[in-house]
């Protein structure tokens, strides 16, 4: 999804969700300073923070934080050793504010 | 109250929509928690919102016009900044996100290389234009894509097509003498877009700018104008050209060599050339 779809489907939100997004990023990581991802309480709504490379992280903590807590940064560190076969060895390290996003209540 | 993130991606959306450029800024951390997620927004002289601290509010505003240079049309960065509490200096981190119109591409002359370009253009999510003085050229069935088609006049070919910092022209008419006018325009206009890119080869460019300096233009405008424009791929298809054209924006929006990254990261010889058996044939091939 793009940035605009995204924001579209933020704006018009329909269930309580978690709003996710990289705001800082050094190194190799599959997505950049500015990718966003909306998490509801059963899973990702839209978006994406990198898909395998750390992104398993970013959706526990935005799940946690339906259950209590503020917004926060979480940092996701991807530089594990190359030959560990894990999936965090895009060689960057990325920090992504999680914080909750209501829909707008109608009249 | 503090606007929601729901309420932020409205903003951007109205702002978008309007064409006009929108800042948004919110606290990640400081070691004042009660900041944290506290929000900011602001478009021309409406603005909404506060990051906690009005001192705060002021330190990042001043901060946006050196962080988002006017070419940028969009960005997203943190910076930390410090501010003056209202018993105490604070710092805070600050996560900022600039939403602009797109910037344009426009292509002057609607010929052969300009069909493939303004596909591209419009892939690279480039607003793009064309213009041509002829209407057999410059209509919608030849660019069903393109945001804008106009039928222009040479003597005056940005008329109806304002043009900001952010924005790309590139130059591909079908003469040289059209290309000039168009050149001489641009160079003169205050808000001059960033990228200015004409056709040609060593010869013609050579002749364009000796007219320049007829004109009584420096050479300093001559090196704002990137011609031959495109970056050396070696190609000679309209498609080919348009390819070199588009990598040439790509590099120069995203910080590029244009070097092929081969030969930029080098990671058979800096990482394995040393264990190869010495006086054995090298790896890479001239040219």
């Amino acid at each position: 999804m793009d940035e605009k779809g995204l924001l579209a489907r933020l704006a018009g939100l329909e269930e309580p969700a978690v709003l996710a997004t990289i705001v800082a990023s050094r190194g190799s990581t599959p997505r950049k300073t500015g990718a966003r991802m909306l998490v509801g309480e059963r899973g990702v709504i839209a978006g994406t923070v990198g898909g395998g490379c750390g992104e398993g992280e970013v959706i526990e903590a935005a799940l946690a934080l339906f259950r209590g807590g503020g917004p926060r940064t979480v940092r996701v560190d991807l530089t594990d050793e190359l030959t560990s076969w894990s999936p965090a060895v895009c060689g960057g390290i990325m920090d992504v504010f999680i914080e909750r996003a209501n829909p707008e209540r109608f009249p | 109250m503090n606007p929601s993130p729901v309420q932020i991606a409205g903003r951007v959306l109205t702002a978008l929509e309007r064409g006009e450029r929108i800042y948004t800024a919110v606290v990640t951390a400081s070691p004042d928690a009660s900041l944290v997620g506290r929000r900011w927004w602001r478009s021309g002289r409406r603005h909404g919102g506060t990051l906690g601290s009005p001192s705060l509010d002021g330190e990042v505003a001043a901060a946006l016009p050196a962080l988002f240079p006017p070419r940028e049309s969009r960005g997203a960065l943190s910076r930390q900044f410090d501010y003056r509490g209202e018993d105490r200096p604070g710092t805070a981190t600050v996560y900022i996100e600039l939403h602009g119109p797109p910037a344009r591409m426009v292509i002057v002359g609607a010929g052969h290389i300009a069909i493939p370009l303004s596909r591209l253009g419009d892939m690279l999510g480039l607003r793009v234009e064309v213009l041509d003085d002829r209407p057999d050229f410059a209509n919608r069935d030849r660019f069903p894509g393109a945001a804008a088609v106009r039928v222009i006049d040479f003597r005056d070919p940005f008329a109806d097509t304002p043009l900001a910092p952010h924005d790309h022209v590139v130059l591909v008419t079908r003469g040289h003498s059209f290309d000039y006018e168009c050149l001489v325009r641009l160079l003169r206009m205050t808000s001059m877009p960033h990228y200015i890119g004409m056709i040609g080869s060593r010869r013609r460019v050579r002749a364009t700018h000796e007219q320049l300096l007829r004109d009584g233009f420096t050479t300093e405008d001559m090196a704002r104008v990137r011609a031959p424009v495109g970056l050396d791929l070696g190609g000679q298809t309209p498609v080919e050209i348009a390819v070199a054209v588009a990598a040439e924006i790509v590099m120069i929006h995203s910080g590029g060599t244009g070097m092929p990254l081969v030969e930029k990261e080098r990671v058979v010889e800096r990482f394995f050339k040393c264990r190869e058996p010495t006086g054995g044939p090298s790896s890479r091939s001239a040219g």
